[in-house]
Formats: C-alpha cells, structure tokens, sequence
C-alpha cells in the first residue's frame, strides 16, 4: 500500500512551498514539488497600466529581489522606447546591483543555509549557539543593504533609480561611507569562501545544464544567453527557446531552454562565465573548485560571488567618485510610442526575464516576465528525484530532511516563481 | 521573566515584511534572544503550529481558502495579532483591481482555462476578516517602526505611530513640494507618515505605499490633481496602486 512523505512548509526558504514523496512499498515512486504561493497575477495587473508605472508595480513580486526586478523592468521600457541612459546612471544600476547580491547571498549563506552545516533548526538557534559567524554573516547583508538603500533611497522596492535616469545623484559623502563599508567586509567575504567550501553530505546528485547571460565582467545583464556549450541565443528571441507550462501540483510554472532541463544561479555563472575583475587572486582555487560541479557547490559559488560583489562594489563606488559631476542623471523627457521591449538581467538566483509592450499612448498591453525559480523548478525536481532514490529506504525523517535541504542549496524564491506568463 | 513567543508569517505577500526584521542587522541578535521565536518558517525550522503566541505578526493579503485559514489560526493563537505592513493592513499590491476587473478574469490572463487555476478571491486586509491589536504600514514597512513595536511588547505596551500626512515630514525636511511646485502626481497629502519622505525627498512623488492617513481629506487631494490636468481615471488607478478603499467624497 502506497504511502505520501511531506515536507510541508518548506522552512529557510522565500515564499510558501512543500515536497511530496510518494512511496510504494517503502520504495520511493515519485516526488513533486509544489510551490503553493497564492498567486498575485502581477502579468494581469500591468495591463493597461501606463509605461511609467510597470517597474514600480512589478518590483513587489519579490522583496529579496526587488532590486533587479525594478531594474530589469526599467531596462525593458527603455528598451521598447529605444532610450539609453548616462554613465552615472549604468555605474549607479550597476552598483546598486552588487549591493542587492551581497545582500541576497549574506542572507542565503548566514541565515538560511549555516544552520544546515551547523545542524541548528535556523536563524534563532545561531544567535545563541554561533553568534559569531551570525553576525560576521550579519554585517556582509549590512553593507549590502546600506548600498541598495543610500543608492536606492528605500531598502526594499528602491525609488531612486527610474526611468531614464535617478531621482538624484548619490553624494560624494555617502559614497566615501559605502566605500569604507565595502573595506572592511572584504576579509570576512574571503572567509566565506573557507566556510562554504564544506559540501552536505549527499551522493552525488545529476549534473546540471548550465544556463546564464553572457555578461561584461561586474555588469548584470548582457545580450545573449549561454547554455552549456551550445552557441549564444539572443535575449530579444528568448521566446524561441524558451517553453513553459502549468503543472496540476504547482502555482508556479515549469521551463524548458532549448529542449534541455537548466539549471541559473550563482554556480551556472560561475561555470559559464571566464571574466576576471582585478584583484580575484585569491578566489582562483575555489572558482575551479565549482567547475562542472553538481547543485551542492552553489554554497560555494555565492561565496566567491558574494567576493566577487565586493570587489566589485569597490570599483564602481571609486568610477563614481571620478565620473563627471555634471552628469547627475536627470531622466531626460519621453514621449512614449508603440513598441516592445526585452531586458535579460542576472538575478542573485539567476537568470530574469522582463518583457513588455505598449500602444501608442504608453500603456501596457502584454506582459511577460520569467524567474529564476521558474526556470529552475524542472531541476529542482530532478534533483529531489535523485535524492529520494539514492536515499531509498531510509528513515522518512531522514529522507525528509534531506531534501529540505537539497531544496535550500538551489536558494529558491517562490513568491518569484508564482506567476510568469504571457497575457 | 518569560519570554515572549513570537510567531511570523506570510500570506500573500512578497515577504518583504518578514524581510524587514531580517534587515535589522544591527539589532536581529537582540530581537532572537528577548523573544522565545516559536514560528518563523522563513528562518526557522520546524515551525510550532501548536504553541500560544504572545505576538504574531503576520504579512500580507488575504486571497486563498488557505490564506484565511493561516489568519484564524494566528487570530485564535495569538494575543497581540499584527497586520505586518500594507498588504495587511489595505490589501495592498495584489488588491489594485478589485474594483475595475473580476477575479475570475485576472486569472484566466496568467494561468489560462486550464485545470491548474489556484483557487482564489480578491485580495482583502485582515480587517474584513477578524480584529487586529496593532498594525505597521508600509510597502516596505520602516524598521524603526518595527523595533518600536517590538521594544513596545516587550515593555508591555504597543507604540503610538503618527496619524499625520506624508507632507508634514516633507516639509520638516524642507523638500521641494513636487505636487504644488512640479504638478506632479504626489499622493503626500493623503497618506500615513513615518517614512520621513522617503521618496518625495529623493525628488520622486509619493506613490501612496503607506496607505490612508486618519481623516484624509480626499476631495481636496482630487480637485488638486484634477486642476493640473490629471484625469480622474489617472488619479484613481493611482490611487488604488495599494488601497482600493477611498472614500473620493472624503473632507475633514
């Protein structure tokens, strides 16, 4: 007689979801995994919202992520109304950017996935039984969110960066401060790199299918997608390669690229990518360390990535110390025209779609955006799949726990995944 | 002395909310060692589904069978029931349309006619459903008023937050008024302030995030905007962005 195996709610996770194992004699028959977040419908509120409104409206789908969504947004109706922005504002994307990363991997790394190396129940247990590296991990997510708000100008769906330009320029003052915050995480940053190199214990698990934009180094966004080794696909016809489609189990949908199951995020990147910023020497070993590997060297990856964020950081705040001050970024006035738009950008969980058009008044007739978590989610249940198999016949908690934290390692965020699509 | 039990949850929600308390990094270890935290899934495993809160505070709107079953339990559990930010406390983001398009037909345009339609209605604050101890607004709440409230319980109290207009701070801080100097669409004059003026000081209009301030007077915000030349079809949609609710005839 069969038997169901759940984990429910998925815990140190974004948003809502459970693991459902079906067992059949003990044997593991099936696993689903159901991300039950309810659903906002974001793609059906933008219709018939003005251009100018999107990127502040479709920042909400996710808090951890609103950094990249907006800006992936406000690079889509640039798109469609063919408008390029100054240097100040690209150098001030960018950085705010790095800081959203920090931010996003410092929480992933130190709240959500220490606990499991440490075999504590979370973020609680670490304050009393490490509060140490709690706080060293505190203090990385500190500089990366006083970037993201001194930039921004709100910590959480940042209003500063706009359409066309910035609210205001940020001041020499503040950016002296972001560049002494950036100084003194840098050791603990390359501390990270000791600290996450500590694999879990699991066999080991499918070898992944690569997926990430072909970006400039320390830039987030690029014109064509990489996929393992096949040749680049440009971003504009990402329609063509990509397919989806709604499961019974699932609020969220499942992708495919290319025919093929891919897997973003940090280790894709950190596999796909060969650029090199100044002053990554220290990050050598562990960058060949992730080659090739499975989903259990995305730890890793972040750590270097959350490296990478700060050396990063560094430079862009020194640019823009010395970037002319005459260019403070005013958006520059828009008439808008019909027209379509696509901006790909890298999210701190991987690749992120937005896609929009308009009619002659500017207002939005169809919206499309693609997550990580979304293209992630065909993987993810590969990877569950492996798991349980390679665990046949253990104790369910031990079975269950496992796959929790199978789940963790892909650091997903399912508020996210709960509605791409197109109108 | 006890600690007190802490629950944190979500319901339809960008969990931004529980992000904040995440985002006081400087005060997070405190926070963890004053409150016994008995469910907080998002940071914590094993989530006590059985225990007694002295505080919940719970993010976001309520939109599924499941979200109002998640809002009972806490109502039931709890002795202090906190409407976590806007979407809480006015319905929020997810809410815009309630009144302009049927739920069934915003449905259709994301998920299609197909068997895997989530169940689902229109998005609702807490409000419509049970009685709430307190409230913090905000999309995304302020941390400063977080901590108030949890420095508050601790003392055994809840914080008195300011029933006074975006435009006040605005002022204080002597920033440009943009509705009045740059006829721009600023909804200051009619939302809840706390924020310091976020946004109208880094030159970019209030969007509303924070919802009604007691008392607004609405008819004045709109003959306003209407006089520089924005459609009552734009005032509106604008409007509704996080609150759905107005009263446009309102006048204190």
């Amino acid at each position: 007689m069969g038997s169901v195996v759940e984990v429910n709610p998925l815990s140190r996770v974004e948003g809502h979801g459970s693991v459902k194992v079906y067992l059949e004699g003990g044997r593991a028959e099936r696993v689903e995994l159901c991300l039950t977040e309810s659903p906002r419908l974001f793609e059906a509120l933008l219709r018939g919202r003005s251009y100018a409104e999107v990127p502040e409206i479709v920042c909400r789908i996710c808090s951890l992520c609103s950094t990249v969504h907006k800006v992936a947004a406000l690079r889509a109706v640039e798109d469609a109304f063919k408008l390029t922005v100054s240097r100040t504002t690209q150098l001030t994307r960018e950085l705010i950017l790095h800081g959203g990363q920090l931010q996003s991997h410092a929480l992933h790394l130190y709240c959500l996935l220490l606990p499991d190396l440490l075999e504590v129940k979370g973020v609680a247990d670490l304050a009393r039984e490490a509060p140490d590296l709690l706080k060293t991990g505190l203090k990385l997510k500190q500089v990366g969110n006083l970037i993201q708000e001194e930039l921004g100008g709100r910590l959480i769906h940042p209003v500063n960066i706009t359409l066309g330009g910035l609210g205001r320029r940020t001041s020499r003052d503040t950016l002296q401060r972001l560049a002494d915050g950036i100084e003194e995480i840098l050791p603990s940053c390359l501390q990270a790199l000791q600290l996450f190199r500590r694999s879990l214990p699991f066999p080991p698990l499918p070898t992944p299918h690569y997926l990430a934009l072909a970006t400039a180094p320390h830039s987030f966004t690029g014109e064509e997608f990489q996929l393992d080794a096949l040749p680049g696909m440009p971003v504009s016809r990402y329609r063509e390669v990509v397919s989806e489609w709604t499961v019974p189990h699932s609020h969220a949908k499942s992708a495919r690229v290319a025919g093929m199951v891919p897997t973003v995020g940090a280790l894709a990147r950190l596999n796909l990518s060969q650029a090199a910023l100044p002053g990554e020497e220290p990050l050598r070993e562990a960058l060949v360390e992730v080659q090739g590997q499975d989903i259990r060297a995305n730890a890793l990856a972040q750590a270097i990535e959350l490296c990478r964020s700060a050396l990063a950081a560094r430079l862009l705040v020194e640019e823009l110390l010395e970037h002319d001050p005459a260019d403070t970024g005013r958006p520059p006035h828009l008439t808008p025209a019909a027209g379509s738009g696509t901006a790909a950008y890298e999210a701190p969980r991987g690749v992120l779609i937005h896609s929009y058009s308009f009619d002659a008044s500017g207002s939005c007739t169809a919206a499309d955006v693609i997550t990580p978590t979304s293209l992630n989610h065909l993987a993810l249940e590969e990877n569950l799949w492996a798991l349980a198999q390679a665990l046949d016949g253990s104790e369910p908690a031990l079975l269950t726990g496992s796959l929790e934290r199978l789940v963790r390692c892909f650091d997903p965020c399912i508020s996210c995944a709960v509605h791409l699509v197109q109108l | 002395m006890n600690k007190p039990s802490l629950a944190i949850a979500g319901l339809t929600a960008c969990s931004g909310c529980q992000l904040t308390l995440l985002n006081c990094e400087g005060e997070l270890q405190e926070i963890l060692e004053r409150f016994q935290v008995a469910y907080f899934p998002m940071g914590q495993s094993d989530p006590d589904r059985q225990a007694r809160y002295d505080l919940a505070l719970v993010e976001g709107a309520v939109s599924t069978p499941g979200d109002l079953a998640t809002l009972f339990h806490f109502r039931n559990a709890s002795r202090l029931l906190v409407a976590f930010g806007t979407c809480a406390l006015f319905g929020g983001i997810a809410a815009q349309h309630n009144r302009t398009t049927p739920r069934p037909k915003l449905l259709e345009a994301v998920y299609g006619n197909g068997e895997s339609r989530p169940e689902s209605f229109p998005p609702a604050p807490f409000k419509n459903f049970v009685s709430v101890d307190a409230g913090i607004t905000g999309c995304p709440p302020e941390k400063g008023e977080l901590l108030q409230l949890l420095g508050a319980v601790l003392a055994g109290t809840l914080p008195a937050f300011p029933h006074y207009p975006v435009c006040l701070e605005c002022r204080s801080r002597e920033t440009l008024c943009l509705l009045l100097e740059r006829n721009q669409l600023c909804l200051g004059p009619v939302i809840q302030a706390g924020c310091n003026a976020r946004c109208p000081a880094t030159g970019i209009p209030c969007e509303g995030c924070r919802g009604p301030v007691a008392e607004a007077n609405v008819a004045q915000e709109l003959e306003l905007l209407l006089e520089r030349g924005f459609s009552r079809e734009e005032i509106e949609r604008r409007m509704s962005r996080f609150t759905v609710e107005w009263d446009y005839g309102q006048r204190r």
